[in-house]
């Protein structure tokens, strides 16, 4: 079970990065409704998934948590990019485009074939 | 370094989970809440929008969870759950736990305490920089003259010779000993003074904490009257005086400037209470065949001990060529300071640390086999747990655990048993411990503890472990408690520890058994004089003082004159050198032998004793007359002579009249007796030591022991007699007042202290295999109850079941008892350089140690086939 786990979360770390560089400091539902709807609802079954890579990239220092309120005067835990996550998202998105690169010339003319 | 940081901030959030559950489960709220106020602005009822948001989220519970094992190591905090539980299942049975802890302590602490021994004898480096760089230089002496003996001391030509032809070392320094008196006013003593070439300090790399050490030119005679003292000698007789260096004080009757105070650690030799320059005259320095100073040195940076070896071969033999009078068979010895200091005792030490592991083996055994027991009454709890999901690994971690738990605990405990047994050690090892280190619990041997600790609960839990995760978890929980059912597997693995258990018993039962044979023949041996009652003293008189003969025997004279005179006195005497305290030796010559080069000349222990000393100490007088007050330096030159001495060269015949020569007290010597043998090397010396005997009147020495025996015990020998010396002269100090019993038993000591240990650790491990034996067998019993009833209910006759359980230990004594023997006939092969009269592999040893085991054994059965023969059937097989 590991890597495959290890490649849907990498990816979704990776988009929780976007996200947050994207819109700005976030809360964990707003990250969840924004890969959502990016993702044109095609991922995210559950949104309680998202934490434990929220937390993983907490961990590593990628982001930064406070307290504070949404628009609606809730309170919330915002997430934010740190400067090594803004670094990390750079790394991994040129990663992300070569591993895209090299799959789409290897799944394109298979697709000829067919 | 992301991952190293990844790492770092998962451990630290194994602390604090509570705080950050709070703070996750605000988080969650707060999402489910922004969720739901989303859905209601999309217009779902209120109780629809929050049931969605939660489906949406997944579960609170599941998030929590993911959540968690995310935050710390979940590897990490299983086994923190692991400690909780073994924790608690350590305090619910505290009778169990009890016993487990007391048995490791007591094998725990007995092998923290001689490892200790171990890492300050065998392991620190000595107290010097560069320890390992440090070496004793020997001569060793031609065999057919000193047959056995292969360290012998220098002589100060050759010494000479040595260090000017070498090239291998830095620095060397030849050094010798010396008694100088000294009196505070009142009261006189002895010190013990080594004379040293100012090199030792170089040699040694040893600075002193006050004023200087000696100078180049401070070995010549006449400018040498310079002394450094050690620290206790400045602090308790001359009450760490400050400003000591450049005072006068007399030692020996002679003015001495102290220059230099040494550093408290600094004890080289070990006996030495001050140092005075090493002063060889000419005359000195071209002595070439007497042996009387030791040396070290330091080996030259890139010099091996090897090729200070080589280099000193090729010197000796040079020197052998150029002065076969001297020097024929005269070789040369490297040996390293470290195994010099501490040769002695390191085959005694390891025998110890290797029987205390044999205890440790055991104890952990009977721990295993308690572990055993309960684990298998909690078969059910894990073939449970088993059942629904519990992996082996995770079981067996489980066990283990545990186990380490009792080890920690053990070892805990077991500090406080080896702090008491250190003390209890130095004080029965005494002087027989190299005094350069002290034995503590230092870092070293904590670690060691710590270590042994982890192992011994791993070992004790890994048998019982295993055992409990081969469990079908079907089958054990079928049967429930599992009574009645054949637990095959698990008598076998019981079998097995009662089986180590009795092999390694016998092991160390048969190494102590050998050392109280030893000790016994040591005892008997018979030293060739009578020492019940006999008090001895040393008088050392110093040179300067008692410079003529004639005054050195005019106080002896005077002395045992006094001695003699005190009421209750029966004999008095007195000799250079007592029995069993080795001493030198010289080449003796009889009249009429053919000339050989003294290198050739046979040696054999010379000793001056005045008129009194063959009857005070009751050695026999076989022929011929003993020594008479009237033996005085006028009167013609004799020699008593032992037995051995006179079979060696006259077997058969009368020696009386016959006439011998001392090389180093020229002169025609004739034999007017012959006396007894005595144990001049000591009691464990196979071959006689024959001896010549001369008058102290015609050869007087400066310093004699004397023997007093009284007509009755006496209490007030010992001051009786100082005080009569004092009457002579009340300078003069009297030094080593013990009794000839107490010296006899003072020389066992060595092999008494290994003894007394051996069979402290032998009886320890009789103990434990005991109570093995007997709670495996009282577990057995107890689990056969309906077997045994049923038994009983088909007509077994009392004997039947007796012989059922007791055959049974039986059989597993009996195979621990050959195993075992296999083990010692190995094991006591290091012990044969201890051993004096008995052979390793002594039959009666073995046999009395096997009768005593299985006498145990036949005891510990017996609780448990009482047990078995009070079952009553019907009981027992209603409870089926």
């Amino acid at each position: 079970m590991g890597g495959k786990a290890d490649v849907m979360q990498g990816t979704l770390l990776l988009m929780i990065l976007k996200t947050l560089e994207t819109m700005g400091p976030l809360h964990g539902y707003g990250v969840a409704r924004r890969i959502e709807q990016t993702s044109g609802h095609g991922l995210l079954v559950n949104y309680g998934t998202l934490y434990p890579a929220l937390l993983k990239l907490l961990q590593e220092g990628d982001i930064a948590a406070e307290w504070g309120t949404s628009d609606n005067n809730r309170r919330a835990r915002y997430y934010r990019l740190t400067s090594a996550g803004r670094r990390r998202l750079v790394r991994e998105t040129r990663e992300w485009e070569r591993t895209a690169a090299i799959l789409g010339r290897f799944l394109v003319p298979q697709a000829d074939r067919s | 370094m992301r991952g190293l940081r990844g790492f770092v901030n998962r451990f630290l959030g194994l602390f604090g989970g509570r705080n950050a559950d709070r703070e996750f489960r605000e988080e969650i709220e707060s999402h489910v809440q922004l969720h739901t106020d989303d859905n209601l602005r999309r217009g779902l009822p209120p109780e629809e929008a929050r049931r969605r948001a939660l489906v949406d989220l997944g579960g609170t519970e599941q998030a929590l969870e993911a959540q968690r094992e995310g935050r710390g190591l979940p590897g990490l905090e299983r086994l923190a759950q692991d400690v909780r539980a073994g924790w608690r299942g350590v305090r619910k049975h505290p009778g169990f736990s009890l016993l487990a802890v007391l048995t490791l302590a007591l094998g725990i602490g007995a092998n923290t305490a001689i490892f200790s021994l171990v890492s300050a004898l065998l392991l620190r480096p000595l107290p010097y920089d560069q320890p390992d760089r440090l070496v004793q230089l020997w001569h060793t002496p031609p065999q057919q003259q000193f047959p056995g003996r292969h360290q012998f001391a220098l002589s100060p030509a050759n010494y000479l010779d040595w260090r000017a032809r070498s090239h291998v070392f830095e620095h060397t320094a030849a050094y010798g000993g010396a008694n100088l008196s000294y009196t505070d006013g009142s009261h006189p003593e002895n010190l013990t003074a080594a004379l040293v070439a100012p090199d030792l300090f170089s040699v040694l790399r040893a600075r002193p904490q006050a004023g200087r050490t000696f100078l180049p030119e401070e070995e010549t005679p006449g400018k040498d009257k310079v002394a450094i003292l050690s620290d206790r000698l400045w602090r308790t007789r001359f009450g760490g005086d400050a400003g000591i260096v450049g005072k006068p004080v007399r030692f020996g009757g002679e003015p001495y400037t102290v220059v230099g105070v040494m550093a408290p650690g600094f004890r080289f030799p070990a006996w030495a209470d001050l140092w005075v320059p090493l002063a060889w005259t000419d005359k000195d320095k071209a002595i070439r065949g007497i042996h009387d100073y030791m040396s070290i040195a330091r080996l030259s940076p890139g010099a091996s001990v090897a090729q200070a070896q080589a280099e000193l071969d090729t010197i000796a033999r040079a020197l052998e060529a150029q002065y076969p009078e001297d020097d024929k068979g005269w070789g040369a010895l490297v040996v390293p300071l470290h195994r010099e200091l501490v040769g002695d005792v390191r085959p005694a030490l390891w025998v110890l640390f290797g029987a205390v592991t044999l205890v440790l083996l055991i104890a952990c055994a009977n721990v295993a086999n308690l572990v055993l027991a309960r684990t298998l009454a909690r078969r059910k709890e894990m073939a449970l747990r088993a059942a629904l999901g519990a992996s082996r690994g995770r079981i067996l971690q489980q066990v283990l655990v545990e186990n380490v738990l009792l080890g920690l605990a053990g070892g805990w405990l077991g500090l406080a048993v080896a702090r008491e047994g250190i003390t209890a050690l130095t004080a029965l090892l005494g002087e027989q411990l190299p005094r350069f280190t002290e034995v503590r619990l230092d870092l070293r041997v904590l670690a060691f503890t710590l270590g042994v600790s982890v192992l011994t609960g791993l070992a004790a839990g890994l048998l019982p472990g295993l055992r409990l995760t081969r469990v079908d978890p079907a089958e054990a929980l079928k049967q429930g408690m599992g009574r009645s059912s054949a637990d095959t597997g698990g008598r076998r693995t019981r079998g097995m520890l009662v089986v180590a258990e009795v092999s390694i018993s016998l092991v160390l039962l048969v190494g102590a058994g050998l050392m109280v044979r030893t000790l016994a023949k040591l005892r008997a041996v018979d030293p060739g004089f009578d020492p019940r009652g006999v008090l001895s003293m040393t008088v050392a008189l110093p040179d300067a003082k008692y410079a003529e003969p004639g005054q050195r025997t005019a106080f002896y004279d005077a002395a045992v004159e006094r001695i003699r005179a005190l009421p209750g006195i029966a004999g008095v005497g007195a000799i250079d050198g007592l029995p069993m305290t080795g001493g030198s030796t010289q080449p003796v010559v009889i009249e009429g032998s053919p000339d050989v080069p003294m290198s050739e000349q046979p040696e054999f222990a010379v000793r001056a004793v005045t008129a009194g000393y063959r009857d005070t100490m009751r050695i026999p007088l076989l022929r011929g007359r003993d020594f008479a007050d009237s033996d005085r330096p006028e009167r013609p030159q004799v020699v008593l002579v032992s037995e051995s001495f006179a079979q060696r060269f006259w077997p058969g015949a009368d020696p009386i009249g016959r006439r011998v020569s001392l090389t180093f007290h020229p002169g025609l010597r004739e034999i007017v007796g012959v006396v007894g043998d005595v144990k001049q090397q000591g009691l464990g010396a196979i071959l006689p030591a024959p001896t010549i005997y001369v008058p102290v009147l015609q050869e007087p020495r400066y310093a004699l022991q004397l023997v007093v025996r009284p007509k009755a015990p006496l209490a007030t020998l010992a001051t009786d007699v100082s005080g009569a010396i004092a009457r002579v002269d009340p300078e003069q100090p009297v030094t080593d007042v013990m009794t000839l019993e107490a010296m006899l038993d003072d020389s066992l000591a060595h092999q008494r202290a290994t003894m007394l240990l051996l069979s402290l650790f032998a009886g320890f491990a009789l103990l434990l295999a005991a109570i093995g034996i007997y709670s495996i067998l009282s577990y057995s019993v107890r689990r056969r109850v309906p077997e045994i009833g049923l038994r009983v209910a088909l007509g077994a006759r009392r004997l039947d079941v007796l012989w059922m359980i007791v055959g049974n230990g039986l059989r597993l004594t009996g195979i621990g008892l050959a195993i075992g023997a296999v083990g010692a006939l190995a094991a006591t092969r290091l012990l044969s350089g201890l051993l004096y009269g008995v052979r390793p592999a002594d039959p009666l040893t073995f046999a009395g140690v096997a009768l005593l085991l299985t006498t145990a054994a036949l005891l510990a059965c017996w609780l448990p086939a009482r047990l078995a023969l009070r079952v009553d059937p019907m009981v027992a097989l209603r409870e089926e």
